[in-house]
């Protein structure tokens, strides 16, 4: 295998006006074009029936239960308590909020189960109208756990209670944009290939709680 | 009910909506270049059509995962790119067997020997193709054969640009080369 003429990689590439080749490389242009062209045939084959007898065996990728519904059900679990704090420069600050509201968490909420935890979602998005979290926790359905940012100052909240164990998640910001958590500090591959990662997030039962 | 011609972010609405079966739409917009794109990544019809069933069905099961439905079939390339790369990684090589590239399809047209040439020069193509590493010979399926942008390639396999253009600039000389062993 030789390199060949930079002129007819750049008409490969719609760079340059195959026209202006000399003739030996509008020759193997066209060879090129015509070998390619040879590829393109579409196999005889269909496995379209295969695949719809085989999803119509499996749940729809949604859940049965409105967001609201699953909302509600969230809010009715036990809890109890993991901080995950965010954004560099306010870790400290974090630190301190962290405390707070693992003491100060509503007495008048519900019962922290032994098998669960309360995972506080932190992340600074300047400027945005809308953060939300989804995850595995929630079949990566949107509209079910948003962020607020009540004062304005781009620093965005939410707290929900989740089964202990790992769960993956990302941030949505203006219902369009998916972000993974910069500072989550544990990353998965989303199993998709192309190198793209979950943020990892590891919730501690309330019964491992100090 | 979705019609056949509503854009992708409409029939996954739908889908995630509950209707299972406006799937299908999906499946015969992006089944055809999916079989070819794994076809080509493979050298075997059979296993090429078992990888893009596999990839269709998790697709299904994560579609509440694809964060841009605007672009699913990015997103389809990319699972069944993923899925052909664990196919090859099974057989412990990324190359295909030339025993799995077919031999010239002949037919029994009135012009034998133009039959003939075209059919010796499918098969050499082929073989151009499949003695390539696997990320060169996906690089050019999908730039030549599925006539995708660059920046499109970079989503489907999440490889650079440049680096991209560098498997497919080699695919091309591998492939020339061997064409002109056919017009020698």
């Amino acid at each position: 295998m030789s390199p060949i003429d930079p002129r007819l990689q750049e008409a490969l590439d719609l760079e340059r006006d195959p026209g202006d080749l000399p003739v030996d490389l509008r020759e193997a242009y066209a060879r090129f074009n015509a070998a390619t062209q040879m590829l393109k045939a579409t196999p005889p084959v269909s496995v379209a029936a295969r695949v719809m007898a085989e999803i119509r065996q499996i749940p729809p990728p949604v859940h049965s239960e409105g967001p609201a519904r699953r909302l509600i059900h969230w809010l009715g679990r036990p809890r109890a308590v993991t901080v995950r704090l965010r954004p560099v420069w306010t870790l400290a600050l974090a630190a301190g909020l962290a405390a707070v509201l693992v003491l100060q968490w509503p007495s008048g909420g519900p019962t922290p189960g032994v098998a669960q935890g309360i995972a506080n979602f932190v992340g600074q998005f300047p400027g945005a109208r809308s953060v939300e979290v989804v995850g595995s926790f929630n079949d990566w359905s949107r509209g079910t756990l948003h962020l607020n940012d009540d004062d304005g100052d781009g620093i965005w909240h939410a707290k929900a209670v989740l089964p202990a164990g790992q769960h993956e998640y990302m941030f949505v910001v203006d219902g369009e944009r998916w972000v993974p958590d910069p500072l989550a500090g544990r990353y998965v591959d989303d199993g998709f290939g192309a190198g793209q990662q979950n943020s990892l997030l590891i919730v501690r039962p309330v019964s491992a709680q100090p | 009910m979705v019609n056949d011609g509503a854009p992708d972010i409409e029939v996954v609405a739908r889908v995630l909506g509950g209707d299972g079966e406006a799937f299908g739409i999906l499946i015969r917009r992006y089944e055809p270049g999916l079989l070819r794109f794994a076809t080509r990544m493979l050298g075997n019809p059979d296993a090429a059509a078992d990888a893009v069933a596999e990839s269709l069905v998790r697709a299904y099961r994560h579609l509440a995962q694809c964060r841009d439905p605007g672009r699913l079939r990015s997103w389809l390339y990319r699972i069944t790119g993923n899925r052909c790369r664990s196919h090859l990684a099974r057989r412990h090589t990324n190359d295909i067997s030339l025993s799995d590239v077919p031999p010239p399809a002949l037919a029994d047209g009135s012009d034998t020997w133009a039959v003939l040439e075209r059919g010796e020069q499918v098969a050499l193509v082929e073989r151009a193709l499949a003695s390539l590493p696997a990320e060169k010979r996906e690089a050019f399926v999908l730039k030549h054969v599925e006539g995708m942008s660059y920046e499109e390639m970079a989503t489907v396999t999440g490889a650079r640009i440049p680096t991209l253009k560098m498997r497919v600039h080699r695919a091309r000389e591998a492939l020339l080369a061997a064409l002109e062993e056919v017009v020698r």
